[in-house]
């Protein structure tokens, strides 16, 4: 126990020697929640859009109108031609085109039912889809509004009765809960909080013993008394209180930067935040253990991190992947500890409705931790 | 001349391959990055855990439920559970959104001219919600449809989707993927390169040889730069066989365009290291200078037009910004040289700039 503390004091002689540390610890949850809080988004906003108006007419002015007055979609301007619109669809320029047929709104007055054209630049395939659904509930609004204002054709009435608006309609009212406005900082927010902590319980912890062991003292450390547990706790307990310290200014820089404060338990925060701690430390050691340069750990811890970021649902919907992924996703603790922040932070979810997340992710982090610590001390003799 | 820079490579090419673990890391983490992005990142949504109360009991509301139950967009998770209680049902998640549909529902359908019904959905992944509320405005818009046959329809409205017409992600991701990796090996590769010589003295050793700087740089600089181009090709091969993403621009320029892309995180890298005096303070640089930026602002995942006017200035500056949009240029849309004018030229532009900055960098150091 004396020998562990005594390596905890050296350890944190050697960080408060080094300054990167405070940066590491002071800023980098303003600066890394500012810069990917910000950039981070799955919402669709600002379509580039141009409108083909083959009629110039009031009908068709006034399609254009609503596409340039909706905040969906940035309004290009208008082309000549459809092939006009598809060169600035080539160009990257626009990424919907509107083409509204000549006569358009005799064929509507007439009953004739002309068609409205949309070309998307499929490229993106997740934003083409939302900007599609954009483009054609907008156009839907407008051909509501005609049917309104009776703007109907006599025809068309006839057919219908004389009544110009359906009779039999449901209308769904939707009620947005935690998040009415749909941000999506505050779904991204609390994740990369989670994130943060893995830049220092892993990273630093591998980077750390690594270093040790590219300088030699290592060596030096194994020819004392020292026990490789020992040695193990003795370097994790700086880490693994390092990282709190900037989770806490990470939960000061959410509420600071973008006003997002945890609805939950602080408390129950804290010791969900030390139960994910165990399987990063547990990486961290164990990627020190297969690393023999700084840049090896540094490569693996990487290689590692961007595995688990995808797989966890971060920023990509679990549900809709492969079978085989799914499944991989369950052996990965990021997965637990984000659903652990996001329902903290937004929801105020009590244990009683996380107590699953907790135990999976302790196994996980146990496992981890336990392998690490065995193929640390093997390296070690 | 040649001599000398073709020792330089093949020294840097021993190093290399001596460093197996680093060279296997080099080749696969690449392809594992393409098959994972290429499967699994998809925003959409299926199998949507729903709650349904339904207190009109009644044959319309039932028609609207089989209408849901259906669709392979939801799945039902559970009934008639009192709408008070909505808040435990999303905070032991077992259903992310519930339909109320009102007891008034079926006489309020049969009068006119609308029957309303209530979807409180779990806005904590704005993502979901706003799937789901689009999923369940097209069933109701269904059963409207099916409703009211006669309803006067003003204009149709058709859709065609251009370069990726099953909007497939992997098609968004396998030529984003080159853009990533060449920045990532290019940079990172060669910053680390020349501040280990730093580190370990060898530098040194170095210039009190006849070599010249530019040679060595050059020796230096020519092993990563093939690796990078045989990373980009294997992300090219591969996705377009296995995932099958189509070439649709021209071959070589791609090659082109690949090589100018290089050049830039080359250059980038060299800055780094003519700056950094320690490999760990190198690599955090070029981590945070390449790395991030271009995974998170450069468009890769998340569109540009999207993000705080702010950050889109910042994503001007990205190099990985401009070779995206060459590339899915080229691989999707086969656009020529013709199109592409404006970002191939800003490459060309950043890697003079680079390229200058460095070279001054590097003899101010030596002096």
């Amino acid at each position: 126990m004396r020998r562990i503390i005594h390596i905890v004091r050296k350890e944190f002689r050697q960080i408060r020697r080094t300054k990167a540390y405070f940066g590491i610890i002071f800023l980098a949850p303003f600066a890394m929640l500012l810069i990917l809080g910000s950039a981070i988004t799955n919402e669709v906003k600002d379509v580039p859009v141009v409108v083909v108006d083959g009629d110039h007419t009031p009908g068709s002015r006034q399609i254009a109108d609503a596409f340039a007055a909706s905040s969906s979609f940035r309004y290009v301007g208008t082309a000549d031609s459809e092939n006009e619109a598809k060169r600035l669809l080539d160009d990257g320029n626009a990424k919907i085109a509107v083409i509204i047929p000549l006569h358009f709104e005799r064929d509507t007055g007439d009953g004739r039912t002309p068609t409205v054209q949309l070309l998307v630049d499929g490229v993106d395939g997740n934003s083409a889809g939302v900007g599609l659904g954009y483009a054609t509930s907008l156009l839907a609004g407008v051909q509501q509004r005609w049917v309104i204002e009776k703007r109907v054709p006599a025809l068309l009435l006839a057919a219908n009765g004389g009544r110009a608006v359906a009779v039999r309609q449901i209308t769904v009212v939707p009620r947005m809960w935690y998040n009415p406005s749909l941000d999506s900082k505050p779904n991204f927010v609390p994740g990369l909080i989670g994130i943060l902590l893995i830049m220092i319980t892993t990273f630093l912890t591998a980077v750390n013993v690594v270093r040790e062991k590219e300088i030699g003292t290592l060596e030096q450390l194994m020819v004392t008394p020292l026990s490789g547990l020992e040695l193990m706790i003795g370097k994790i307990i700086p880490f693994t209180i390092l990282g709190f310290a900037q989770m806490t200014v990470s939960v000061v820089a959410a509420g600071v930067v973008f006003g997002i404060w945890m609805k939950g338990s602080l408390l129950l925060f804290y010791a969900m935040a030390a139960i994910f701690c165990l399987s990063t430390l547990g990486v961290g050691i164990f990627v020190s253990s297969l690393a023999r340069t700084q840049q090896q750990a540094m490569f693996i811890a990487w290689f590692i991190m961007i595995f688990a970021l995808l797989l966890s649902g971060f920023f990509v919907p679990i549900e809709n992947m492969p079978r085989a992924i799914q499944y991989l996703t369950y052996v990965n603790p990021l997965r637990y500890f984000i659903i652990v922040l996001r329902e903290i932070y937004l929801k105020g979810t009590p244990f009683r409705f996380l107590w699953k997340e907790a135990l999976a992710m302790g196994v996980i982090g146990i496992a981890t931790l336990l392998s690490a610590s065995l193929r640390f001390q093997k390296r070690l003799t | 001349m040649n001599r000398t820079l073709l020792s330089i490579f093949r020294k840097e090419l021993i190093h290399i391959f001596r460093d197996l673990q680093s060279l296997f890391m080099v080749l696969t983490m690449p392809l594992l990055m393409l098959l994972l992005y290429g499967y699994a990142i998809t925003l959409d949504m299926k199998g949507i855990d729903l709650a349904i109360t339904d207190q009109s009991h009644s044959p319309e509301s039932r028609e609207l439920i089989d209408r849901i139950a259906s669709t392979d967009f939801f799945r039902i998770t559970a009934r008639d559970t009192p709408p008070g209680e909505a808040g435990a049902l999303f905070e032991s998640r077992s259903a992310r959104a519930m339909l109320v549909i009102p007891s008034a529902y079926a006489r309020d359908l049969i009068d006119g001219p609308d029957a309303q019904v209530q979807l409180l959905v779990d806005a904590s992944d704005p993502n979901a919600a706003s799937f789901i509320t689009a999923y369940l405005g097209q069933v109701v818009a269904q059963q409207n449809a099916r409703a009211n046959p006669n309803a006067p329809l003003l204009f149709n409205v058709s859709q065609r989707i251009f370069y990726n017409p099953d909007m497939r992600s992997a098609d968004f991701f396998v030529p984003g993927l080159i853009a990533l990796i060449l920045i990532l090996i290019s940079t990172l590769l060669t910053s680390i390169a020349i501040v280990r010589e730093k580190e370990s003295g060898t530098l040194e050793q170095l210039l009190v040889s006849p070599i010249r700087p530019l040679q060595l740089i050059l020796g230096k600089v020519l092993p990563y730069t093939m690796l990078g181009f045989v990373d980009g090709l294997v992300i090219l091969v591969v996705g377009s066989i296995w995932f099958k993403v189509p070439v649709e621009g021209s071959f070589l320029l791609v090659l082109l365009m690949m090589f100018i892309y290089v050049v830039t995180g080359i250059s980038l890298g060299i800055l780094v290291s003519t700056i950094a005096k320690t490999q760990a303070v190198a690599m955090l640089a070029a981590v945070t200078m390449t790395i991030l930026p271009s995974v998170m602002m450069s468009g890769f995942i998340f569109p540009i037009a999207s993000m705080p006017r702010f950050f889109q200035y910042l994503s001007a500056i990205i190099p990985a910004t401009y070779f995206l949009e060459i590339i899915r240029g080229i691989v999707l849309k086969g656009n020529t040289l013709a199109n592409l004018a404006i970002p191939a030229g800003v490459l060309v532009g950043m890697d003079i700039l680079l390229i200058t900055a460095a070279v001054r960098s590097f003899r101010i150091r030596l002096e």
